[in-house]
């Protein structure tokens, strides 16, 4: 690939050529809201907007962490087999001692150990990401299934349940986290030291390495801090649905990686954004919602999102390649 | 890399320590997925009747959650081990067929429970009248809105057998109570996270919504969280009888359940197995009465199916 | 990169430990422990129940070698499956049926490799996009039914035999032997080779990447077009969820089997050791009996295992 290994180049260079990637993505992103709003009469009003964002969150915080393991020319298949072992250890935390708080502890600190283990198979076993994580997400799966067997834990106390389901000023809690962590991740990815680390070992690991950049340590940062992710968005489905059983996380882990891919990370690593991945997980969830109100069956779900993930994807290319 | 091979042996046979030793009679269960509790309770079922004929129980269930290739493997591999009967849920009920035969062919008895298989011989069928459980369930909804109003149907998995009867019962239920409007018919798959989301988008398109038939509890559940979450008020009615739909009635939050009952579909299973082995006399059908559970009927349902005990063949054939 | 100029031969060396360890250690602890699992019936058997993998594991390991992925495959299986279930239903004809579903898996094949080759799209992407679009098709050409009534004619292909021998492993030995034949005695199987680890050399010598890329992806729709042949014949039927997922366990195999993702390294020996290795793993678990949740953790820990002893190795 013929991206640039300097990390100064980079740091000047890049975020510009995001931000026009960005642009038009959320150019996108109008285009279509404007097509729903001509289609559906109850799509441009405040409740569906507030239901749009709350749906956006939940994809947005698994989609969150992952992006910066793809920054790292990594991948996270465990994500949804994570959210399901954390939500259904955090599920019984809350119901043995009734503290919310022990309950959110353990669902990051769950998660968090999920993504330090896949950074320690990655790094110190040197397992490709791909095939390290898809076999942590079986052994998460089989554990999952044991602890449960095939049980539900459900009811949760109100406060805890604020967090996916509660309003602040009329707006749905979840919207605020995703808030808040979009703007750490813009921080930390954009203008930390770390951050730049992350972006040099995506483009250029050998590089990376010959200027100084502790590989290993930040890939395992980047996958703790994927799973730590994983750990909070298994929260907020705690939260949302009032229960945890062992499949909660099933089909969760391929539309996150298609709400990074659209957002456009490169799965080559070295180039994307968490604000990109925002406008990926935000165009996902308003195409499921504008088939929804337009009543179409979801048999066509599929279809539609293959369509639209080509689209996005080609289009990106070609604006690329004419800024280049 | 010895201490490797080595401790690699040693995990494997500490896993494999607590498998089959056979005394008495074998019994393969074969069951869809390990994450839905409805299963969790078929399983408890048989195991329930086996303890109290003597048996051992064996069960198989798909690593992935209702895979069909992977049943018909698992089918394959324990013809190998020729267990004395089988009790088999299909996964697909049309698809599995080519198993069933292989069981036949195998010459092992098998009795096939919950969904009837569209193929292959059988020591008899056990199971639940989905369609009429879906209109018991639905006339309770309907009357309890006043046979007026709006409603909507969430479905789950498409082309399954229990969810296309459900879903026929629902809206033949419907058709008696011309003043009750359909909003929406929506699949969730019989997942409670699509099923959330899918109400909320619902509710979008629907300022008024009276009543919601969910085809099973968990998408009940989803959608009585996301009316919670908009401060809507709508009825809400599931299947299965599960226990977290028995205390929801209790709360107040769900107003009833259709009780599809997985613990005594199993365990009758399990005794038409055995009394086949034993050379007695076996019904060929046993089709358990659709009950709809709601507050009046709740407390014989608050025994956690681990505790319950098996109702013998006869009392359930009486009924 | 520098070009791992290996001769097969020698890359085989380098590579049998992984799979051949874990392949060997299953088969001694199941051997040991179950007495149904060393009988003609239950070897073909296992077999047997690898065929369709095998059939998709082996155009993915090319895939991979040239640094590519098919994540679409399973679902192209399904339509192409549905695709000849359809036509035999309606036709009557198994030859038209087989037609249909080579048709389904070519056009997915091609789609996939001029998305990737001429558009430049990254492959995960491509066949993540064609992957919704053959389980969206699947779905709406069948409403979510099972596709019946099929004449016995189809059912034999998986559970007849020839000489003895299942005619699906027939088959399968077949596709390993024509997948070997391109791959280590044609040209093609050399730009493969290129392909993944020296792509430059390639250009320069006036080949042209984006025509071979195309050709290694039609192999892999193709392919899945013969493992929906396979999977209709076992099923006599034809499902839209079958062959969901199947792509991962192919990757998967072919880990365990010693394919490298990173230099374009391919062993196709080691693909077919990595299948037959899954294929043992669920048989023996289920003759043992051991708990769904304690095989799906044991799936898990194969696959790292394999991959940690090839990591040793690779350390010495």
């Amino acid at each position: 690939m013929s991206s640039t290994p300097n990390i100064a180049a980079r740091s000047r260079f890049a975020p510009s050529r995001d931000a026009m990637q960005a642009l038009y993505r959320l150019l996108a992103v109008a285009l279509l809201c404007i097509a729903l709003t001509a289609l559906s009469d109850v799509f441009f009003t405040t409740n569906n907007i507030l239901n749009v964002l709350r749906q956006t969150a939940l994809l947005f915080l698994m989609a969150s962490g992952l992006t910066l393991v793809i920054l790292t020319a990594g991948l996270d298949l465990s994500v949804g087999a994570n959210i399901a072992l954390s939500a259904c250890l955090a599920a019984s935390v809350i119901k043995a001692t009734g503290s919310p708080l022990l309950g959110i502890a353990t669902g990051i600190g769950c998660g968090a150990a999920i993504g330090f283990a896949n950074g320690i198979l990655v790094t110190a076993l040197r397992i490709p990401s791909f095939i390290a994580t898809y076999g942590m997400m079986w052994m998460l799966t089989g554990i999952t299934y044991y602890y449960m067997a095939g049980d539900t834990i459900h009811g949760f106390p109100p406060e805890f349940r604020q967090l996916g389901s509660g309003y602040l000023l009329g707006v749905p809690m979840p919207v605020y986290v995703m808030v808040l962590f979009l703007l750490i991740g813009w921080f930390f990815a954009q203008r930390t030291i770390w951050g730049q680390q992350i972006y040099a070992i995506g483009a250029n690991p050998v590089a990376a390495r010959l200027s100084g950049v502790p590989v290993e340590r930040r890939l395992v940062l980047v996958y703790a801090v994927s799973g730590a992710m994983a750990g909070l968005a298994s929260l907020i489905i705690l939260a949302r649905i009032n229960s945890a059983q062992g499949d909660i996380g099933e089909e969760l882990t391929l539309p996150a990686i298609a709400a990074v891919l659209v957002g456009g990370t490169s799965l080559f690593g070295g180039s994307g954004s968490v604000a990109g991945t925002l406008i990926g997980a935000l165009f996902l969830t308003l195409v499921l919602n504008g088939m929804n109100l337009l009543q179409i069956h979801s048999s066509w779900q599929p279809l539609v999102t293959g369509v639209i993930i080509l689209l996005a994807v080609w289009i990106d290319n070609r604006t690329r390649r004419s800024d280049a | 890399m010895k201490y490797l091979t080595f401790s690699v042996t040693a995990v494997l046979a500490a896993i494999f320590s607590n498998a089959a030793s056979a005394d008495g009679e074998t019994i393969a269960v074969f069951t869809k997925n390990l994450t839905n509790p409805y299963f969790q309770a078929v399983r408890v079922g048989t195991e329930t009747g086996a303890k109290t004929l003597g048996v051992k129980v064996i069960q198989y269930v798909p690593t992935k959650p209702d895979s069909i290739p992977e049943q018909l493997s698992q089918v394959e591999d324990v013809i190998v081990k020729k267990p004395d009967a089988i009790v088999f849920v299909p996964v697909d009920y049309k698809a599995l067929v080519p198993a069933v035969e292989k069981i036949n062919a195998a010459g092992i008895p098998v009795t096939n429970i919950i969904d009837r298989s569209a193929g292959g011989k059988f020591v008899a069928f056990v199971g639940a009248d989905d369609y009429s459980i879906g209109l018991a369930t639905a006339r309770t909804l309907l009357k309890a809105i006043g046979s007026k109003g709006n409603v909507i149907i969430i479905e789950g998995v498409k082309g399954s057998l229990t969810n296309t009867d459900r879903v026929r019962g629902f809206n033949d239920a419907l058709k008696e109570t011309p003043n009750v409007k359909l909003l929406a018919s929506q699949p969730a798959n019989y997942q409670r996270l699509q099923a959330l989301q899918v109400v909320e988008n619902l509710m979008q398109s629907f300022p008024s919504i009276d009543g919601v038939l969910a085809a099973n509890d968990p998408m009940a559940v989803g959608a009585i969280e996301a009316l919670e979450g908009a401060n809507r008020k709508a009825l809400v009615v599931g299947i299965n009888g599960s226990r977290e739909a028995v205390e929801l009635i209790k709360s107040g939050k769900l107003l009833a359940s259709g009780d599809f009952n997985g613990f005594i579909q199993g365990c009758i299973g399990m005794q038409i197995a055995v009394r086949n082995l034993r050379k007695q006399p076996t019904p060929p059908e046993v089709i358990l009465k659709a009950i709809v559970i709601d507050k009046s009927n709740l407390t014989a349902y608050e025994t956690p199916v681990e505790q319950r005990t098996c109702p013998t063949l006869e009392q359930i054939v009486a009924n | 990169m520098s070009a791992h100029k290996l001769t097969p031969a020698s890359m085989s060396l380098a590579r049998v430990p992984g799979v051949a360890i874990v392949l060997a250690i299953l088969c001694a602890t199941f051997g040991v422990m179950s007495p149904g699992f060393v009988t003609p019936a239950n070897i073909s058997n296992i077999l047997s129940q690898s065929t369709i993998l095998l059939l998709l594991a082996l155009p993915m390991t090319l895939i991979i070698m040239t640094e590519g992925l098919d994540l679409s495959m399973g679902a192209v299986l399904t339509l192409a499956s549905i695709a000849l279930a359809i036509t035999v239903v309606a036709t009557g004809s198994a030859t038209l049926g087989f037609l249909a579903a080579l048709t389904v898996g070519f056009c997915f094949g091609l789609g996939n490799g001029v998305l990737i080759a001429a558009l430049d799209i990254p492959p995960f992407i491509t066949t993540l996009g064609t992957l919704g679009i053959a389980q969206g098709l699947s779905l709406l050409a069948t409403d979510g039914q099972s596709v019946v009534g099929l004449p016995r004619s189809i059912e034999v292909i998986y559970s007849g035999s020839a000489a003895g021998i299942p005619l699906p492993v027939v088959i399968a030995a077949l596709a390993y032997a024509l997948t070997y034949a391109l791959l280590y005695h044609t040209r093609f199987g050399t730009y493969v080779f290129a392909l993944g680890g020296n792509r430059e050399a390639l250009k320069l010598a006036g080949i042209s990447v984006r025509g071979m890329l195309i050709r290694v992806y039609v192999f892999g729709g193709l392919m899945a077009g013969f493992a929906a042949l396979l999977m209709t014949a076992r099923l006599n039927s034809a499902h839209p969820t079958a062959g969901i997922g199947m792509e991962f366990d192919a990757i998967a195999a072919i880990a365990v089997g010693g394919t490298s993702f990173e230099r374009g390294n391919g062993w196709l020996f080691g693909t077919l050791l990595g299948v037959i290795a899954v294929g043992v793993l669920r048989n023996g678990l289920n003759l043992l009996a051991v708990p769904s949740s304690a095989q799906v953790t044991c799936i898990g820990a194969i696959v790292i295992i394999a991959l940690f002893i090839d990591g040793l190795r690779g350390d010495r």
